[in-house]
């Protein structure tokens, strides 16, 4: 055996979902839905801002799932769910009471280590769509001590108007004011939008950014997270202060099948949470 | 190799082989090679009669009976009672070659690292297995002597070296001592015929092109040629129908999936083969694929064999069998491939 290798004894749980019930369901747009959870076990999930479990119905099926919500919550947990498989329109049939099953949390998340990195920075987050969602569990956790951070930006992009996640929630942290700011953009604008419209990199340059003490954590899709990165580079950020978190399909989460390989990398391992100087010249990020 | 120092070799005849292998039969499922329909394949056998003694290579490896094309991990209730399956039977696995106890090496380590799978390794725990060493290259699709898997060091618990009217063997292990003890007794042989064996192995091997140029860093060279034009080359002929994955005895890529009884009151979930050359692998659940282009798949799957798992496993993870070169239908060979990429080459 490679002296390199982490070989441990085998695992008869690795596959064995544990059982959780509905506690909270709530319709954000047509397409997704809000779901809290809560372990049976009573254990509560003690995962890292980033991280995934892995949620399955049975007889349906089994796919990866970002938390919602910040750690310390207990035995609930949240997400928010996207119909757009089997396995997701089921959920979406789902009420309070109904079991879903739950593994994990998996990945690499925002651990300690990085969060160290954090404090006394200006934060910079950059969400595109559905991606506020994986990002709200650091959002709303940082929140929780703003004091703590120089300042917090939260950039915010959607399609529509309609398609915004946790609309409340984001009322209620543009109201925060002090160090906290909050920008949206929608690239098609409805009669009530009174907001910026076009796309997300719009914003960058509404932000005053030091690119000295700035950290930027961007989570949206690859087309988004693409430009989003030319521009923070081209005002001079170092790529070790930028992190972004990949989606990828995991069919197993812990690092066999194969699924979320990028080049070399098992998303579902080192990631799901990236700093962006360790994968920047991986030919598959985007 | 040659150093024979402190390895005993023992001896047993063919025929002694052979009432060892029913004696076996009475204990374990023993697995070897076996004719089906004009070809070999590794299957039980439940006589030694059934053995095939000339060695040809098999279509399918016998990764097959560790890793199954498709086992049930979960069973559930629709009450939601669910239970973990893993499944392993006493077993022996006979007459393995090297190309494919090397390839067992990178798959025991891959389930074993980090997250232990216990169906993988509860089957390896519950094996016997015994190779037999190859004196030459089998066909002229092997290439084994390209990537030294010709040659064996772990990977098996009794290793076997066919010397005509008799075996001499080694065991690999304490398993495969107390193994060979109880089933093939313990009649010493001389190293002289080891030495005759491998005599004649190193003259054979001897006549092959040797190991890839720059063989042990192909990973550097893999991982600086991600632009190379083999790879829209290739990709002009690849039909990315995966049959290479199939046969392949170091892919361990896999599905998961949900299947319902007709009742709907129980199911079961299984992991089946998955290919990494088909189309829509690397696809997430909005439509995106982060490997669209054939040849972006070509890349990944020979950057796994020659860097990535050759990085985490420190030998390649093609082992040379050549039975993709036998499946494929586009005449692809990672053979081909590699000495394009360190230049040892020019396409032709």
């Amino acid at each position: 055996m490679s002296p390199q290798l982490n070989i441990n004894e085998k695992d008869e749980k690795l596959y064995l979902p544990e059982i959780a019930k509905v506690t909270k369901v709530k319709s954000f747009t047509d397409q997704e839905k809000f779901f809290e959870v809560e372990l049976a076990s009573g254990r509560s999930l003690n995962h890292d801002p980033g991280q995934f479990v892995q949620v399955s119905v049975l007889g349906i099926g089994e796919a990866p799932i970002s938390i919602s919500s910040p750690p310390e919550k207990g035995s609930r947990f949240e997400m928010c769910i996207r119909a757009v498989g089997p396995l997701t329109r089921k959920l979406h049939t789902l009420g309070v009471g109904d079991n879903i099953f739950i593994r994990g949390p998996f990945g690499h998340g925002f651990d300690k280590d990085i969060l160290d990195k954090l404090s006394g920075k200006h934060l910079l987050f950059i969400a595109g769509g559905i991606g506020y969602v994986p990002l709200r569990s650091l959002i709303n956790m940082v929140l929780e001590e703003k004091e703590i951070y120089e300042k917090i930006s939260i950039l915010y992009g959607c399609k529509t108007p309609q398609e915004r996640m946790f609309p409340s929630e984001l009322d209620e942290i543009n109201s925060i004011g002090g160090n906290v700011e909050l920008l949206e953009i929608v690239d098609r604008p409805d009669n009530n939008w009174k907001g910026y419209s076009g796309v997300i990199t719009n914003l960058i340059p509404r932000v005053s950014i030091n690119p000295e003490n700035c950290i930027a954590v961007i989570v949206g899709p690859p087309i988004m997270y693409k430009f989003v990165i030319m521009d923070l580079l081209d005002l001079k950020m170092p790529k070790k202060s930028i992190y972004i978190s990949l989606e990828r399909r995991m069919k197993c989460g812990i690092g066999k099948c194969g699924h979320c390989q990028m080049e070399g990398i098992y998303v579902c391992q080192e990631g799901p949470v990236f700093n962006y100087s360790y994968v920047a010249n991986n030919k598959e990020i985007f | 190799m040659n150093k024979t120092i402190n390895r005993p070799f023992f001896q047993i005849t063919k025929d002694g082989m052979l009432a060892a292998i029913d004696k076996m039969l009475q204990d374990y499922s023993v697995a070897a090679l076996t004719e089906k329909n004009k070809n070999v394949v590794f299957d039980f056998v439940k006589s030694s009669a059934e053995i095939s003694n000339v060695y040809k290579p098999t279509i399918l490896s016998p990764k097959k009976f560790f890793f199954p094309q498709e086992e049930v991990i979960l069973e559930y209730t629709a009450e939601g009672k669910v239970t973990a399956i893993i499944e392993s039977k006493p077993m022996v696995l006979f007459g393995i070659r090297p190309c494919d106890i090397n390839a067992k090496k990178v798959m025991d380590e891959a389930f074993a690292e980090s997250n232990g799978d216990a169906n993988y390794l509860s089957k390896i725990e519950n094996s016997v297995i015994i190779g037999i060493d190859c004196k030459q290259v089998c066909d002229e699709d092997s290439f084994c002597y390209r990537v030294n898997s010709q040659e064996v060091t772990t990977g098996c618990d009794i290793l076997l070296y066919d010397l005509g009217e008799k075996y001499i063997f080694e065991y690999k292990n304490e398993k495969g001592r107390e193994f060979a003890i109880k089933y093939f007794g313990s009649q010493g042989s001389d190293h002289g015929a080891y030495d005759k064996f491998l005599k004649e192995k190193e003259s054979n091997f001897g006549k092959t092109e040797g190991p890839f140029k720059d063989l042990e860093y192909l990973p550097g060279v893999f991982e600086h040629t991600k632009d190379h034009p083999i790879w829209e080359e290739e990709a002009k002929r690849c039909l990315s129908c995966g049959s290479c994955i199939m046969v392949c005895p170091t892919c361990y890529c896999f599905d998961v999936a949900d299947e319902l009884a007709l009742n709907l009151k129980e199911g079961q979930r299984l992991r089946r083969w998955d290919a990494c050359m088909l189309s829509d692998f690397a696809n997430v659940a909005t439509g995106e694929s982060f490997r669209k282009e054939v040849s972006n798949r070509i890349r990944h799957r020979m950057n796994r064999k020659f860097n990535f798992l050759m990085r985490k496993h420190h030998q390649p993870a093609c082992v040379g069998c050549g039975r993709c070169v036998r499946a494929c239908l586009a005449d692809i060979s990672p053979k081909e491939i590699v000495e394009i990429i360190t230049g040892e080459k020019e396409r032709e």
